[in-house]
Parts: structure tokens; C-alpha cells; sequence
């Protein structure tokens, strides 16, 4: 099956051209701006890449905050885990640089010493006087890379050049 | 860096970069797009303190 527009993998089989697919769906989360690369718009993800990590170091140098999902708004924590996320193995280098693990999640009990180290560490970023800038960078970072994934699709999809 | 106002600037610069060549693909919608963001995201940004301004707590 053809579909309109489609370019870089006409005339691959089916299964191939879904496989590809995914291969650049999965690679561009991990490292921003490679799932263009799969696809053949080196170019594209390399700007895009550029975009991403700019934000992400600015976001790393100005002590923004890897949230933790749980406590006391599990919900809003969450959200705040997938923007984080979103930027794909940066975030996990991130995470163990900060927390000393790749700490995702608060443990329920609050008695836990998991627990009462991860808020500390959380505790002492957030009071840091530029740490709100630096989670700002962080999140556009996570949802920028995120909404790339979309671009790969519709690239994939043939429906932008 | 602790310049509120060059974060502005910057943080501007980078969404409104990233959001011209995501959906626009001539170079001249680019600029024109990257261009309105920025001035949206830094102009709403400067009226918006400036009625803030007012109320600081």
C-alpha cells in the first residue's frame, strides 16, 4: 500500500517501512533529534537536537528540579515526570547525577529513608534561587522532544516534506 | 545567568526557533512565524508585568 506523499521509504516492505517506524519513534525519544535521522531528515533533527539539549543544559546548569512522582500530588508529579522524561536518556544521566540512582518515584511511606533522601535532594535544588528557571528549561526540553515524536510520524506519514 | 528579562529572551528565542521550523517549511514563513512568536512571548510577557505591576504580592 501506497500512501500519498510518502517518500524516503517507498518501495520498502510493509513490515520494514513499520519497523523503521518504530525504530524512530523509540531513538528519538531516547536522543532527540535522532528519530529524524532515521527517517532521513539528518538535517531537521539535527536542528531540532540542537533545540533540545540547548534547553536541556540550560535547564541542568540553573539547577532545575528531575520531579519525582508521588507525595502528596501524585497526579501533578506525574505530569511533571513525563515533561522531565520526555527528553529521553539525558533525563536518566540527569537523574543519577542529581540523586545518585535513576530515581523516577517517591516511595509511599514516608518513613522510608529512599523517601526522606529524595525529598532532601529535592528540597535543597528547590531552594536554589534559580531552580524555577532551570525546571522551565528542563520541561520545554522533555515536551519539546515529545512533540517531535509527532513530527517523525507525520514526516513518516508523508504529510510534510 | 540571573537576568530575568535575558531568560525571557532566551527562553523566547528557543520556543519560537523551535516552533518556525516545526510547522513552517519555507524559509521566509519561518522567519516571519519565529519572529511573531518571539515578539508575542516577550511583548505578552512585558505587558503583562507592567499590570502586574501594581500588585507585586
Amino acid at each position: 500500500m501506497t500512501r500519498p506523499g510518502a517518500t524516503s521509504h517507498e518501495g520498502e516492505p510493509e513490515t520494514g517501512r513499520h519497523g523503521r517506524l518504530a525504530l524512530a519513534l523509540v531513538l528519538g525519544w531516547l536522543v532527540p533529534g535522532a528519530g529524524h535521522a532515521v527517517i532521513g531528515r539528518v538535517r531537521r533533527g539535527a536542528l531540532f537536537a540542537g533545540l533540545v539539549f540547548l534547553s536541556f543544559g540550560l535547564g541542568v546548569a540553573h539547577d532545575g528540579r528531575f520531579a519525582l512522582q508521588g507525595g502528596d500530588q501524585p497526579v501533578l508529579t506525574g505530569l511533571q515526570l513525563v515533561a522531565n522524561a520526555g527528553v529521553g536518556i539525558a533525563d536518566l544521566v540527569g537523574r543519577i547525577a542529581v540523586y545518585g540512582e535513576p530515581a523516577y518515584f517517591l516511595p509511599r511511606s514516608t518513613s522510608r529513608p529512599e523517601y526522606q533522601e529524595r525529598m532532601a535532594i529535592l528540597r535543597d535544588r528547590a531552594s536554589i534561587e534559580l531552580s524555577n528557571y532551570g525546571t522551565a528549561y528542563l520541561w520545554t526540553a522533555g515536551l519539546m522532544n515529545l512533540l517531535l515524536l509527532f513530527d517523525v510520524y507525520d514526516v513518516w506519514r508523508g504529510r510534510k516534506p | 545567568m540571573r537576568s530575568h528579562f535575558l531568560h525571557l529572551l532566551l527562553y523566547s528565542t528557543i520556543v519560537s526557533t523551535f516552533f518556525a521550523v516545526l510547522v513552517r517549511h519555507d524559509r521566509r514563513d519561518r522567519i516571519r512565524l519565529g519572529l511573531y512568536l518571539w515578539i508575542a512571548m516577550v511583548g505578552g510577557s512585558m505587558a503583562l508585568a507592567y499590570l502586574m505591576f501594581p500588585f507585586p504580592n
